[in-house]
C-alpha cells in the first residue's frame, strides 16, 4: 500500500516537475508573440515581467484564481490577453513563464497540476463560447491571423519561410512593427493598420489593399483639397501603351487611376517628359526607384504585382527561339 | 578550379546565411516588417533628443489624395528630403498646415509624430529595395 503511495506521489512529481519545464518554453513562446506588449512595459498597471514584488503580490490570490482572471480578464487585462485562439494550457505555461521570470517560489505550481485538469475542462467549455464577443474586435482582428503560422513554424534555422514574410507579418501594429518604440506610449495610441484595412477590398501585397477598389467602391473618400470636402479631381482618361520586348504583356499606363489621386504636376514634367515614347522606362530603373518606382513600390502597389501595369496581351505572340 | 567553385558556394550560402542570423539575431530580436509605405524621418530629432518621426501614409490616404501633401503643400517623394523641422510646423508648413488643431490634433501631441524606435534611419518602409533578398538590406534595417 505504502509502496504504491509513494511511487504514486512521485509519479505525479515527475510529472508535474516534466510539465513545469514545458511549461516555461511554451509560456515564454506564447508571452513574447501575445503578452510582451503591455507587460514587458507594464501600461494601465500590468504586473510587469521579472518583477518580483508585483508577481508575488498577484499570486497571494492563488494559482488557480490567477489563471481564471487571465482567461476571463480582468480591468484592462482582455481575456487570454485578446487572444481568443489561445489555449487554456497557453495560458497556464505563460503564467508559469511569469512567475519563473519574476522568480516568484512555484510552490503552488505544483499544486496547480492537480486542480488543472478538472479546472481546465470546465473553463474551457464554459468561458470559450462567452470570450469570442467578449474580444474587442481590434485584437482579434489583429491576432488571428498570426496565431496558426507562427505556431507551427519553428524560429531560427528551421523556420518556413526563410527570407519571404510570412502571413502573420502583414499589417503589423504599431507597437510591434519594429520601428515605433514600444515603450512610448505614441505606440499604443496609434491606429493599427488592420484596424482600418478591414472594412477595404483587398490586395495580395503591399498595404494589403486595393486602393483603386477602395476608392471606386467609395469605401474611402480622401480629399482633393486639405479644406474643401467637396472639391473633386479633375480626372484625364488617356492611356498610353507601352510596347514590352520579350514575353511579358505590353504596359498600360492609365492617366484616369492616376489623376484620381495626383496632380499633373508630380509627374510633369520632373519624372517623365509628357509626350508619347519620349520616356526611357526600364524595369531595372522601376526596381530602383525612377519613374514608375518613385511610387509603384514604396507607396502605391508594390513592383510585384507585375500584372496591374503588364495588362495588355501582345499583337503579336512572342516566340522564344525565334531571336536565338 | 570547377570542383572547388561547386564546394566553395554553398559554404559561401552557408556563411553568409550565419553572419546574417547573427546580425538580426544579435541587434534586433524583432525583425523590422513596418508597414508598407511608412516612413521614418529621423534628420534632426534624435540629435535633438526626441524619438524619430513616423508618418503613415497608409492613414493620411485614406483621409487625403497624394495631391494635397505632394502638390499643395509641397512635400517631395523623397523621405527626408523636405528639411520638416519644428519651426515651419508650428509656422504652419508641412506637417503644420493640418496639426494646427482645426484639420487635425495640434502639435503638442509630441508623442503621436514622434513615436520611432531610437536609432531607426529616416527611410520609407517595405520599399522594393528594402523588398530585394540582399545582406545589405538587413544592415540598413539594422
Ligand atoms: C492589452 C494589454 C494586456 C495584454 C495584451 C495582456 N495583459 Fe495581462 N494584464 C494586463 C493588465 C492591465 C493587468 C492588470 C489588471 C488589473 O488591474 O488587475 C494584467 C494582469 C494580468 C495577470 C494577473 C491577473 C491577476 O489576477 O492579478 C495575468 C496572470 C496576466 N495579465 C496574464 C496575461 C497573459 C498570459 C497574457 C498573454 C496571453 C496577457 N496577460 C496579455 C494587460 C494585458
Ligand atoms: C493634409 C493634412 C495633413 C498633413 C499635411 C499631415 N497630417 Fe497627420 N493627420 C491628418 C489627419 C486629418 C489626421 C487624423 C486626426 C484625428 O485623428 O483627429 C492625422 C493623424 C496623424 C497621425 C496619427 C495616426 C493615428 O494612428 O491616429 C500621425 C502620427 C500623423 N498624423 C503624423 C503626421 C506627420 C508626421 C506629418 C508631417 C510629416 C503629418 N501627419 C502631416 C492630416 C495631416
Ligand atoms: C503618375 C504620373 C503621371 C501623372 C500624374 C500625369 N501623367 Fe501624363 N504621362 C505620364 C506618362 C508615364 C506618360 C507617357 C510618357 C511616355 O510614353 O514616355 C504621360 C504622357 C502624357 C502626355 C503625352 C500624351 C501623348 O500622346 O503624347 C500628355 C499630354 C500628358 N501626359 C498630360 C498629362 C496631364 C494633363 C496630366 C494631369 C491631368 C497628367 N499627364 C498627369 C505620367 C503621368
Ligand atoms: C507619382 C506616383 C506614381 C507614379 C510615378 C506612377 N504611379 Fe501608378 N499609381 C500611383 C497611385 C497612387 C496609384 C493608385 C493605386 C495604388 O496606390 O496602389 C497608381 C495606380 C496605377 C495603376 C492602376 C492600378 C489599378 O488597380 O487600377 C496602374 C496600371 C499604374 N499605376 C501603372 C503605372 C505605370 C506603368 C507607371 C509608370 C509609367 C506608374 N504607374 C507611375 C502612383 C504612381
Ligand atoms: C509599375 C508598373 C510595372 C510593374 C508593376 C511591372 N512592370 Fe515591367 N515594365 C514596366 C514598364 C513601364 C516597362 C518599360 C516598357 C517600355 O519599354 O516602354 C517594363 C518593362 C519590363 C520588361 C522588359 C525589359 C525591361 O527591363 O524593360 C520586363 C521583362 C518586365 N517589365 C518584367 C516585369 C516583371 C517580371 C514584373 C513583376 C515582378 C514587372 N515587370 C512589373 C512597368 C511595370
Ligand atoms: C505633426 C507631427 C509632429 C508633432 C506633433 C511634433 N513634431 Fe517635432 N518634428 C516633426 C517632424 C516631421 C520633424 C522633423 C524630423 C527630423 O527630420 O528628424 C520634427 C522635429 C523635431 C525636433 C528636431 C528639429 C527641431 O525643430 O528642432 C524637435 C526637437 C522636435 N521635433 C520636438 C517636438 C516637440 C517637443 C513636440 C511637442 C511639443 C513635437 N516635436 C511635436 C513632427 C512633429
Ligand atoms: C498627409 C500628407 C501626405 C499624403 C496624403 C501623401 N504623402 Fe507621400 N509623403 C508624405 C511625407 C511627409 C513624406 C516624407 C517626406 C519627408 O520625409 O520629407 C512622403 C514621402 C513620399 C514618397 C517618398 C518615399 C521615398 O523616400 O522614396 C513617395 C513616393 C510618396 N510620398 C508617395 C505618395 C503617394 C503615391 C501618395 C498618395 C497615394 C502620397 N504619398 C500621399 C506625405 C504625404
Amino acid at each position: 500500500m505504502k509502496r504504491t503511495y509513494i511511487i504514486a506521489v512521485l509519479l505525479l512529481l515527475s510529472k508535474s516537475l516534466s510539465v513545469q519545464a514545458a511549461d516555461v518554453v511554451n509560456g515564454k513562446k506564447v508571452v513574447d508573440l501575445n503578452c510582451v506588449a503591455c507587460h514587458q512595459t507594464g501600461v494601465m498597471g500590468a504586473p510587469k515581467i521579472g518583477d518580483t514584488a508585483q508577481w508575488t503580490k498577484r499570486t497571494e490570490k492563488g494559482l488557480t484564481q490567477l489563471t481564471k482572471n487571465a482567461i476571463d480578464g480582468i480591468k484592462s487585462m482582455p481575456a487570454k490577453g485578446g487572444n481568443s485562439l489561445l489555449s487554456d494550457q497557453d495560458i497556464k505555461d505563460s503564467i508559469a513563464y511569469f512567475l519563473s521570470a519574476a522568480n516568484v517560489k512555484t510552490e503552488s505550481a505544483s499544486q496547480k497540476t492537480k486542480d488543472s485538469p478538472i479546472s481546465s475542462a470546465k473553463s474551457t467549455k464554459e468561458i470559450t463560447p462567452q470570450k469570442k464577443k467578449a474580444v474587442p474586435q481590434k485584437a482579434s482582428v489583429a491576432s488571428t491571423p498570426s496565431k496558426k503560422p507562427i505556431k507551427t513554424v519553428k524560429s531560427g534555422a528551421m523556420k518556413f519561410n526563410r527570407l519571404m514574410k510570412p502571413p502573420s507579418e502583414w499589417n503589423p501594429a504599431p507597437f510591434e512593427d519594429g520601428i515605433h518604440d514600444p515603450d512610448g506610449e505614441g505606440a499604443y495610441t496609434l491606429q493599427a493598420p488592420k484596424e482600418a484595412f478591414s472594412q477595404l477590398n483587398k490586395a495580395s501585397s503591399g498595404n494589403r489593399v486595393d486602393w483603386m477598389k477602395s476608392l471606386d467602391n467609395k469605401k474611402i473618400m480622401p480629399r482633393y483639397d486639405r479644406l474643401d470636402e467637396t472639391k473633386k479631381p479633375f480626372v484625364m482618361d488617356l492611356n498610353i501603351v507601352r510596347e514590352v520586348k520579350g514575353s511579358m504583356p505590353d504596359v498600360v499606363y492609365p492617366h484616369k487611376q492616376h489623376t484620381e489621386w495626383l496632380d499633373c504636376s508630380n509627374c510633369h514634367p520632373d519624372i517623365f517628359i509628357p509626350k508619347k515614347g519620349a520616356n526611357q522606362i526600364s524595369m531595372a530603373s522601376i526596381l530602383m526607384g525612377e519613374k514608375c518606382g518613385v511610387c509603384h513600390g514604396k507607396v502605391a502597389f508594390p513592383v510585384s504585382d507585375c500584372r496591374k501595369c503588364h495588362s495588355k496581351k501582345k499583337k503579336t505572340p512572342f516566340v522564344a527561339s525565334k531571336n536565338n | 578550379m570547377k570542383k572547388n567553385n561547386v564546394l566553395l558556394a554553398p559554404f559561401r550560402t552557408i556563411c553568409l546565411f550565419i553572419c546574417l542570423v547573427i546580425t538580426l539575431g544579435l541587434i534586433s530580436p524583432k525583425v523590422v516588417h513596418a508597414e508598407y509605405g511608412d516612413v521614418v524621418i529621423n534628420n534632426y530629432s534624435e540629435e535633438a533628443g526626441m524619438r524619430p518621426v513616423v508618418f503613415p501614409h497608409w492613414f493620411h490616404r485614406i483621409r487625403f489624395r497624394c495631391k494635397v501633401c505632394h502638390a499643395d503643400l509641397g512635400f517631395k517623394f523623397e523621405a527626408g528630403g523636405n528639411k520638416i523641422d519644428m519651426l515651419k510646423i508650428i509656422d504652419g508648413e508641412y506637417c503644420g498646415a493640418c496639426h494646427n488643431g482645426e484639420v487635425a490634433w495640434s502639435v503638442e501631441n509630441c508623442n503621436l509624430c514622434h513615436s520611432g524606435k531610437p536609432g531607426t534611419t529616416t527611410q520609407v518602409h517595405g520599399s522594393t529595395v528594402q523588398q530585394l533578398v540582399s545582406p545589405e538590406k538587413d544592415k540598413q534595417n539594422k
